[in-house]
């Protein structure tokens, strides 16, 4: 299998994309980031990275409705492709390993 | 597609929009700006709308990034505005439209035809008056002397365009800082070539613009080209002559140039001068078309000193000139006040003749007909602008044709626009292409008025300036040609290809395509106005000037002017001799010896002074001198008294009305007897004439006096007129010449008729006349093709709904009238528009008339009248056709 690299901001918006299923736009992306993950960030930079995984086949995207407050231009609504589905399982997947492989002494007990 | 509800009024900053929408790659742009546009609503709600807007702005360049740049070539590629292959494919569809329209084709190209043709013949004229002089190194720096003439004290100052003989000689001498002072006189004479036989040859001339005595400095001031002899040299000494290299071939034939070196030549029968030189004539318009350049010294040596007095300081005439170089840099306001002193030391105050010096610049020489001397032929500035200004109308009336015709046929090629469109045309090739079938037209209007520039000029040949010569390929016609070809197509084609290239592919494609109709309809009113207002400018501008001058030909000037022929013997004293036999002839009624005709361009102001009871009057007046057959011949009429008798000399006065009541007389009979001072002597005032016309209804009537005196030269003829034919008159002037040939065998014999110079006078306005004439006839025929075009345009785009309306019952009459009602609007508002500016025009025109017809509201009127009936000829025409056609032919197919 080829291996496929995901920067951290581009897993996120990867994940968040999967996260509104249906809805995900680059404002929704935006705002959805901001909920969960505390992070400001600008809308180019989700725009980019939205534009990179397109271009990686990890999302594919297509135009939805149109609304008002969008001075009647639509949207572009992106759906997570089984490239990029794949990524997500394998970052896990990997993640997953190492935190199996983790002693419980080795790192230092934080309180919750 | 843009509308929101009115419950988002705010907008985002429009400059960060345009900004985003001029970087931003067009396959990204709605997405990018419709998230930006709902995060700038969601910031609104919540931070408020400044902050919202800066917002705004830092997300719109935040998007400044590699991916969303716009990048060439764009995703669907179109060939280039100039790619061959759409060129030619724009050549077929241009000649495939051309063709298939071929009423409003043909329409537009003569329009455009005359309107360039116009255009081409005016820049053509302009051009060569504007460029007289102008040649000349150093131009600019080169001044003519020139003055104000001011007789006694209380006489009136005139501008003058020539000097005494003694100014220029003193101005070298006592002004500092001029760099070139060059004199000369005009003379007039026959000229004999000695052939080494018995007779010299004779050269018979009584041009005043060829023969000048010139200071050597002339050459230095205008520079010539020398074919022979020493330019340093030549004229330093008494008794030499410099020819134009023609001049010198008229005189001595095809001899090498160095062998007439030294020939003689003879002015004036007795002035032995030898050639000293030979220079090329100037192939540029000039003024200065002199021939023989007689040696300034030879004055002094020779009896030309009788004619030309080097000494005088007290009178002035029109033959002697001077012109002066000023250093470089050198400005001619820094000389006024020299120049000004120099009068005031030089023509005291007890002097008969004030003169103040001045200078005219070369440029001025051409235009400025206050200055006035005997070789320039002054051009009229106003009508070169005129003429200018009815160029431009003419070709913005034929481009506002094609305006109309191409936007009433948009209909019919919105289709076309449409399949483009959708095969990938872009606005900007659209627009190329139609403009570039204008240009097609206008550039094959450029060649048809090429070819047609020689035979109008030559048709038109007493409306152009003398001279005229005609470079159609000279570098400058050739741009003025391009610029006219790109700003003809410009004006005419780019609303239309504008206009044309907007609509919408899906819109035409599925048949709607009036979409604009209203807007465009009310710009081709628009244009349809303007076009008739110019039209009816011109045509209120021709009635008036037909209307004055038939007044002036027809308005009773006081006296007959018919078949009266002037003769002029010139000097000498064989006049009396000629007049006796004259008076012989049979088919001669009347002769009179006189200085001019009483009304001409010739003529003369003295002073008279009449002793009143307290004061002495002192007044210019106008004198004709003439024996006692002047009077008669030219049957003035006396309103009292009796004509004088007849004498030698001067023994008795006639004076006319005016004077008589100037001079403070009620009744003309009160004046009689009383004396009148001339020359320091009195005489009686024997009768008093009806006021007569002297010079042309520019000016008023003024005071005038006929008296006898011996220098009345010339010889007027009154011929019998009274059942007689054509043909008795061509025997009575054969059997004149033969009395004039017996008296001077040598002379040619020349005569005018007194109708012929008396209509001289008004060359100028019969010429205004003539063209304003023709700018009409060309911008009424122009305006009609359009309404014509746009005629048949509407009447056949209402073909159906003329038929529904005649199968429901409307009549010709009625069908007529809804077609023609629409476009005789249009004209009413045009005349309502042309009045005040027609009004004005004219009054300008009028102002210059002491004597004029008045600006009556029926010449309006009639103007507004011959328009809509022109409008309605034209318009109707397709009207009725339209009305008569069978409405089951214009429903039968659908």
């Amino acid at each position: 299998m080829k291996r496929t690299y995901l920067g951290e901001f581009e897993e996120l918006v990867l994940l968040t994309v999967a996260v509104l299923h249906e809805g995900a736009y680059g404002v929704a992306i935006t705002d959805e980031l901001d909920r969960q993950t505390g992070r400001s960030v600008s809308i180019s930079a989700v725009h980019a990275a939205l534009h990179r995984l397109e271009e990686k086949g990890m999302l594919k995207s297509q135009m939805g409705e149109a609304t008002a407050e969008r001075g009647g231009r639509r949207k572009r609504l992106f759906s997570v492709t089984a490239l990029g589905s794949r990524a997500l399982h394998d970052i896990r997947a990997m993640r997953d390993q190492l935190w199996d492989s983790i002693s419980p002494s080795a790192l230092p007990v934080i309180s919750l | 597609m843009n509308t929101r509800p009115p419950s988002q009024p705010v907008e985002p900053p429009r400059w960060g929009d345009r900004l985003l929408e001029w970087f931003c790659n067009a396959h990204l742009l709605e997405e990018i700006q419709g998230d930006l546009y709902e995060r700038f609503t969601h910031d609104v709600q919540q931070v408020g709308l400044p902050k919202a807007n800066r917002r705004y702005w830092l997300n719109v360049v935040q998007f400044i990034r590699p991916f969303t740049l716009k990048r060439q070539p764009e995703h669907y590629s179109s060939p280039g505005l100039f790619s061959s292959i759409m060129l030619r494919n724009y050549l077929k569809t241009s000649l495939r439209n051309l063709t298939r329209h071929k009423v409003s084709t043909l329409i537009n190209l003569f329009g455009l035809t005359l309107g360039i043709t116009a255009c081409l013949v005016i820049y053509l004229i302009t051009n060569y008056e504007l460029s007289y002089d102008t040649f000349h190194p150093d131009s600019e720096r080169i001044y003519r002397l020139i003055g104000e003439s001011q007789y006694g004290k209380s006489g009136e100052k005139h501008p003058v365009g020539f000097v005494p003989n003694a100014v220029p000689k003193a101005i070298r001498e006592e002004i500092t800082g001029l760099e070139t002072v060059a004199a000369f006189h005009n003379i007039s004479s026959d000229v004999l070539i000695p052939t080494g036989q018995e007779k010299p040859k004779r050269f018979e001339s009584s041009r005043h613009d060829e023969l000048v005595v010139v200071d050597p400095q002339f050459f230095d001031i205008f520079r010539y080209e020398w074919l022979a002899g020493n330019p340093q040299t030549a004229l330093n000494e008494p008794f030499k002559v410099v020819l134009s290299e023609q001049k010198a071939r008229t005189y001595f034939g095809s001899i090498p140039l160095d062998h007439i070196l030294g020939k003689e030549v003879i002015y004036e029968d007795s002035v032995r001068v030898s050639v000293a030189g030979i220079v090329k004539e100037w192939v540029q318009p000039s003024d200065f078309n002199f021939t023989d350049f007689i040696s300034f010294a030879t004055i002094r040596a020779s009896k030309l000193k009788q004619s030309i007095n080097l000494d005088q300081w007290t009178d002035i005439w029109s033959a002697s000139q001077a012109f002066v170089k000023l250093p470089q840099g050198a400005t001619p306001e820094q000389f006024t006040a020299q120049l000004q002193r120099f009068g005031k030391t030089h023509f005291t105050k007890n002097m008969e003749l004030q003169f103040t010096p001045a200078l005219q610049p070369l440029s001025d020489l051409h235009f400025n007909d206050e200055y006035d001397d005997n070789y320039s032929r002054k051009a009229h500035l106003p009508t070169l602008y005129g003429l200018m200004a009815i160029a431009a109308f003419i070709l913005l009336i034929a481009a506002i044709n094609f305006i109309n015709l191409a936007t009433a046929q948009s209909v019919q090629r919105a289709k076309e626009t449409g399949i483009r469109k959708v095969m990938g045309s872009s606005r900007a090739n659209l627009i190329f292409q139609f403009l570039s079938e204008t240009a097609l037209l206008t550039l094959i209007a450029v060649l048809i008025s090429l070819l047609l520039v020689h035979p109008i000029l030559s048709l038109f040949q007493t409306l152009t300036p003398e001279g005229l010569t005609v470079d159609l390929f000279s570098w400058q016609t050739l741009i003025f040609l391009f610029l006219v070809t790109i700003t003809t197509s410009l004006l005419s084609g780019f609303y239309p290809s504008w206009m044309l290239s907007s609509f919408v592919p899906a819109l035409t494609l599925k048949g709607q395509t009036t979409s604009k109709g209203g807007e465009n309809g009310n710009l081709r009113k628009g244009l349809i106005v303007f076009q008739f207002t110019v039209s009816l400018v011109f045509i209120i501008g021709t009635l008036m000037v037909s209307r004055q001058l038939n007044f002036m030909r027809n308005k009773d000037l006081g006296f007959s002017t018919n078949a009266i022929v002037s003769i002029r013997p010139g000097w000498g004293d064989k006049g009396p001799v000629l007049a006796q036999k004259i008076k012989q002839l049979a088919g001669v009624e009347r002769v009179t010896m006189e200085w001019f005709p009483p009304m001409g361009q010739a003529f003369m102001v003295t002073k008279l002074t009449y002793r009143d009871k307290k004061k002495d009057v002192e007044m210019d007046v106008s004198a004709k001198i003439g024996d006692e057959n002047f009077i008669p011949l030219y049957q003035l009429r006396l309103l009292a008294g009796r004509n004088y008798l007849k004498s030698d000399s001067l023994r008795e006065l006639v004076i006319n009305e005016t004077y008589a009541k100037a001079l403070g007389f009620k009744k003309p009979a009160d004046v009689l007897n009383k004396l009148i001072r001339f020359q320091d002597k009195a005489f009686p005032v024997v009768g008093v004439v009806a006021d007569f016309h002297e010079q042309s209804f520019h000016e008023k009537i003024g005071p005038v006096f006929i008296a006898n005196m011996p220098q009345a030269r010339n010889i007027s003829v009154k011929l019998a007129t009274q059942g007689k034919q054509v043909g008795d008159l061509k025997t009575t002037l054969a059997s004149l010449e033969q009395a004039w040939k017996s008296v001077y065998p040598d002379k040619k014999f020349e005569y005018t008729f007194l109708d012929d110079s008396i209509a001289k006078l008004y060359e100028k306005e019969q010429k205004t006349g003539q063209l304003v004439n023709m700018a009409t006839a060309i911008a009424i025929l122009i305006s009609c093709m359009g309404l014509f075009g746009l005629a048949t345009f509407t009447a056949q785009q209402r073909t159906k709904e003329i038929g529904v309306r005649k199968v429901l019952g409307a009549s010709v009459a009625s069908i007529v009238a809804l077609l023609t009602k629409d476009f005789l609007k249009l004209v009413f508002i045009a005349l309502i528009l042309a009045s005040p500016i027609a009004w004005w025009a004219m009054h300008q025109w009028l102002k210059d008339f002491v004597y004029k017809v008045d600006l009556n509201w029926w010449v309006f009127a009639l103007a507004g009248v011959l328009a809509i009936s022109i409008a309605l000829v034209t318009v109707s025409f397709q009207s009725i056709k339209a009305a008569l056609t069978n409405p089951v032919k214009s429903l039968r197919s659908e």
